[in-house]
């Protein structure tokens, strides 16, 4: 019994550092709708309380992320996203007026992402996305790509240097994610809306496997792509905790943070 | 002349060309009418719950229908299970949200052939139909009954005489054990609510039988709505079966605030409870040795879809429960079929419901599936 103290002490202590965990959510949105029905001072404080110490944020449109970045300076990582509404998700790589926002965005405000943008197979040879590649080089920015293999594949052929983010890691297989992992220094994975990677605090032992073959290339993402689920990152992040509690803990912390902090460059 | 439809479902119907007299003309496809066998018969075989040792006893569901409409299962004797579930409004009340002792978020659910459900409520945090039935008696924004008022209730003239044959003397036993005997009478009652034969069960049965004659009678308005139903709409994909719905939890696109600064989470919220309820089918207070269903709960896995998903309505006696969806906010069903025919993608996941797509149908169209959904609804006598 004079052992309890101390394992009490270790137990709390362990379970304190799991509540505590910083998370960097690299997959977030603040759209038109958003902005009206959770306004950016509250959609601020849903991200401190739920411990979300950076978010990578991109809206349809650009002003929901603007400010966001106003209310939560030193959280949101902006991202320029190619949509004025959501509804464009579909439409807007046949859409040449689409660059000319792009392109106004980007020169009136900072970005470290274009994206996240839907793109699927052929589309990255349409003009509009080989034009918006162009600019991601001319910028130096991250790609989000919501994409395919085929499509992240016709990326790299079109910019061979170019950094992505694979949205959803493709919602493919974690065999395929390891195997683009393995084909793309420059690839990374998000885990936003897929739910297969961990049950409660169990993860699956092929996800397991992708996370210990690449302990520096994943990260989480809670998709806020209804107004509401706002109020599901702080449940996310809770769900968040609990599987990377279950991992040794420098693999956790990069799954965490420290992974979207490199390949965004936020790192001194 | 003779018309052989094929095999279908393994019967061979086979229907004869349309007799003088009949106004109609059966107009479905050899699939078209596959689809519709699949939505019956109607009723499913009876089915005691085995959960519940009070399912199917004359005596208890007796006690049961009492219980439903006593006030003094409310703390301030006002309310009754029927003032929500009114019998006289098809187990439902017709506004957008509940009104208990504060208006609810959700709106009423009409009590129809509950029996034959998987889970239970708009979120589903029952696993059985015993659960589900205690669960207003005892939450304060509805009939904010204590717990520890139930044995004076049950030891009252009304009921002791009767409680105490099935259960034993109230003061005897826990006030848990109480509820959920009260949440089991009431399940008793609530099951014998089932719904008879529509027009559509009609005209499938006349299809099963080959009576081509019969199923003409169906008016062709609603034909073309069931084709668009099982067709272009694709409602058949969760509206599924003889209940005409999958039992599953699901986006359809409605908002789902309930204040500025809340959300009704659905099915996250009722998985969530679920974990910690009782009162389920694994749980100590099911009569079942052998846990039948159980593994419904245990088995559930977890999904960041489940945010915001709501179970998938049945589609019978539609035509009787308005308003519709899972806060109301959807007055007829026209407007119903106006939501899904012009269904708002910006609110749906791109890799979520990958089935819901704007139909934009036209206004006879509309028309027309408003005319078969409403042939799912009993015709009064």
């Amino acid at each position: 019994m004079k052992f309890l103290p101390f394992v009490l002490l270790v137990a709390f202590a362990g379970q304190a550092q799991a509540q505590d965990l910083p998370l960097f959510d690299a997959h977030i949105h603040y759209s038109h709708d958003a902005v009206i029905q959770v306004p950016p001072e509250q959609a601020a404080k849903i991200l401190r309380e739920a411990g979300v110490t950076k978010a990578l944020v991109s809206s349809s449109d650009d002003d929901g992320t603007q400010k966001l970045v106003a209310a939560a300076p030193e959280i949101v990582v902006p991202a320029l996203r190619p949509y004025r509404r959501r509804g464009e998700i579909g439409s807007w790589m046949h859409d040449p007026t689409v660059i000319d926002y792009v392109e106004g965005r980007l020169a009136r405000f900072e970005y470290k992402a274009l994206g996240e943008f839907h793109a699927f197979g052929d589309d990255i040879e349409t003009p509009v996305l080989q034009r918006m590649i162009a600019l991601a080089k001319q910028h130096n920015l991250l790609l989000h790509a919501h994409s395919d293999a085929d499509a992240v594949e016709r990326i790299f052929k079109t910019w061979p240097d170019a950094r992505v983010l694979w949205a959803h890691s493709g919602f493919d297989s974690p065999g395929k994610v390891r195997d683009m992992l393995r084909r793309h220094k420059q690839l990374w994975s998000d885990l936003a809306f897929r739910s297969d990677h961990a049950s409660g605090k169990q993860v699956d032992e092929q996800w397991l496997a992708a996370f210990e073959e690449f302990p520096d290339r994943f990260m989480i993402g809670t998709d806020t792509f209804a107004p509401e689920r706002w109020y599901y990152i702080k449940d996310h992040a809770d769900y968040s905790r609990g599987w990377l509690a279950s991992l040794p803990k420098p693999l956790a912390e990069n799954i965490a943070y420290k992974n979207a902090e490199k390949m965004l460059g936020l790192l001194n | 002349m003779k018309r052989v439809f094929g095999l279908l479902c393994g019967v061979v119907v086979a229907f004869s060309a349309p007799q003088s007299g009949h106004a109609q003309n059966l107009i479905l496809s050899q699939s078209e009418i596959s689809a519709a066998l699949s939505h019956g018969p109607w009723p499913l075989p009876k089915q005691d719950d085995p959960s519940n040792r009070m399912s199917g006893n004359a005596a208890a569901i007796s006690l049961g229908k009492k219980l439903f409409s006593s006030k003094k299962l409310s703390a301030d004797g006002t309310l009754n299970c029927a003032s929500c579930h009114r019998p006289d409004a098809g187990f439902t009340d017709g506004v957008a949200q509940a009104m208990g002792h504060t208006r609810g978020d959700r709106n009423t659910q009409a009590l129809y052939n509950l029996k034959y459900q998987r889970w239970f409520g708009w979120d589903g945090r029952n696993d059985n139909l015993w659960a589900q039935s205690l669960r207003p008696i005892v939450r304060v924004d509805e009939m904010a009954l204590r717990t520890t008022d139930l044995s004076e209730v049950l030891t009252g003239e009304e009921f002791a005489a009767p409680y105490s044959a099935l259960f034993g003397s109230p003061p005897q036993l826990s006030e848990q054990q109480n509820l959920v005997n009260v949440g089991k009478l009431l399940a008793a009652y609530i099951e014998t609510l089932t719904t008879e034969k529509t027009p559509f069960d009609r005209f499938r049965d006349a299809l099963a039988a080959g009576d081509e004659a019969a199923a003409a009678v169906y008016p062709e308005a609603a034909q073309r709505g069931f084709r668009i139903f099982a067709g272009k709409g694709k409602c058949n994909f969760c509206h599924t079966g003889a209940l005409f719905s999958n039992g599953e939890f699901h986006d359809a696109g409605v908002p789902y605030f309930v204040a500025a600064n809340r959300v009704d989470s659905g099915r996250h919220g009722g998985i969530k409870a679920l974990m910690k309820n009782p009162y389920t089918l694994a749980g100590p207070y099911s009569d079942d040795p052998k846990k039948t269903g159980a593994w419904k709960t245990r088995q559930l896995i977890r999904s960041h879809n489940d945010f915001g998903t709501f179970r998938v309505p049945s589609l019978r006696n539609v035509g009787r429960t308005a308003p519709y969806m899972h806060n109301g906010s959807i007055a007829t069903l026209e407007d119903v079929v106006h939501h899904y025919s012009n269904i708002d993608l910006e609110r749906l996941h791109a890799d979520g419901e990958l089935i819901l797509q704007p139909l934009h149908l036209t206004k006879r169209e509309s028309a027309d599936l408003v005319s078969f959904l409403l042939s799912l609804t009993e015709v009064d006598d």
